[in-house]
């Protein structure tokens, strides 16, 4: 077996961290509108706003593991591609059919 | 009660980035006892704080890189797939014998980096060799042991789908003790891999509507910056607090644990 640690590569690691960064400031800055507005506003909307920045927050691992993926897949490190692909099947089964919901 | 809330999500999140166990192990039991929400509800909340923290303290330890992204991936795999068999399963464990072998576990791995930290002085010098250069040297390692690793993360994954604590205080330990991952590199990795385990069962709580928004939206408010500082401050602060940190949360879910199952109520 391969050294993983051997095969890391910092324009991959950049390239994931600006997926998460992108998702994390997001989600905050939506999140946070949606406080400031409900502090003056009362009524759905406000919530509406934090809704909305909690889903962003929900989706960006998902967006990171697909982003993942294609960068894999572009390298040609099938083996990866397809630990990626796998992580992404499992996770659509549980947020769109809803498996495990109980 | 907002603004207990985000000093709260800070202090979470700081906690979380620095050890990579994720901040909501520590808030879920508090959302239950301090502010009167229902179990189901305080986890689906908490895992909107382990996904924050994850992602804001991971954009900065992959810029360092110290996180093995493909170790965690692989991991990830087995985690997530835990957690979605265990969450489809979930009517036929017992969850006190579960909660009891975690607690054990958790015990036994304090007790385990406690010893071994005492013997490996010589180490610590290589390791503050490392830190003045930022953190941005790492010393040679290969992940050995992988299906112990892939075990162990399917039951970090399975634990997180039972009991909604994440399973970052089981994955640091085993890559640390039992893959030969620098201390560093497992946090940092092992922050990476908490978002995905935790989204994979975040939208079935999302769907169920045991996610509370305003509670986890003001929540992360705080966490957010509490795991950025926290991410920023890593490389600054020596291992050994790393450690003792790490060891002093470990102690304190394990004795949670073992009293909720003594008196018998839940956290």
């Amino acid at each position: 077996m391969e050294t993983l640690s051997e095969r890391r590569e910092p324009g991959f690691d950049k390239a994931v961290a600006l997926v998460l960064r992108i998702g994390a400031f997001a989600g905050f800055f939506v999140m946070l509108a949606g406080l400031i507005d409900g502090a003056f506003v009362a009524g759905r909307i406000p919530l509406e706003i934090e809704k909305f920045g909690v889903l962003i927050m929900l989706a960006t691992p998902v967006v990171r593991v697909f982003v993942a993926g294609v960068l894999f897949f572009r390298e040609k490190d099938w083996r990866y591609g397809m630990i990626s692909l796998g992580l992404l099947v499992i996770l659509l089964l549980g947020s769109v059919f809803g498996i495990g919901e109980h | 009660m907002s603004a207990i809330l985000v000093v709260l999500g800070f202090f979470a999140g700081l906690l979380g980035a620095l050890t990579g166990i994720g901040g909501g192990v520590l808030l879920s039991p508090l959302l239950v006892l301090y502010f009167g929400i229902p179990l189901r509800q305080a986890i689906g909340t908490s895992l909107v704080a382990v996904i924050t923290t994850s992602a804001a303290s991971s954009s900065i330890h992959l810029q360092r890189h110290t996180t093995d992204i493909r170790l965690g991936m692989t991991l990830e795999l087995f985690t997530s797939f835990g957690a979605a068999v265990t969450a489809y399963l979930v009517g036929y464990f017992n969850r006190n014998t579960l909660e009891g072998l975690f607690a054990s576990f958790l015990l036994y791995s304090a007790v385990t980096i406690l010893a071994r930290k005492g013997k490996v002085k010589v180490k610590d010098q290589e390791e503050s060799a490392e830190l003045e250069n930022d953190g941005q040297t790492i010393a040679p390692y290969e992940p050995q042991r992988y299906p112990l690793g892939m075990g162990a993360s399917l039951l970090a994954g399975g634990l997180s789908g039972l009991l909604g604590i994440g399973g970052g205080p089981i994955k640091v330990p085993v890559m640390y003790l039992f893959m030969n991952v620098p201390l560093n590199v497992a946090t940092a990795t092992s922050n990476f891999m908490i978002g995905v385990t935790a989204a994979a069962s975040a939208f079935v709580y999302y769907r169920r509507g045991d996610i509370l928004v305003h509670i986890a939206a003001t929540m992360a408010v705080g966490v957010f910056c509490g795991s950025f500082l926290g991410a920023r401050l890593a490389p600054r602060i020596h291992s050994k607090y790393v450690v003792g940190l790490l060891v002093a949360v470990m102690l304190y879910l394990s004795g949670h644990l073992f009293v909720h199952l003594y008196l018998g109520w839940r956290p």
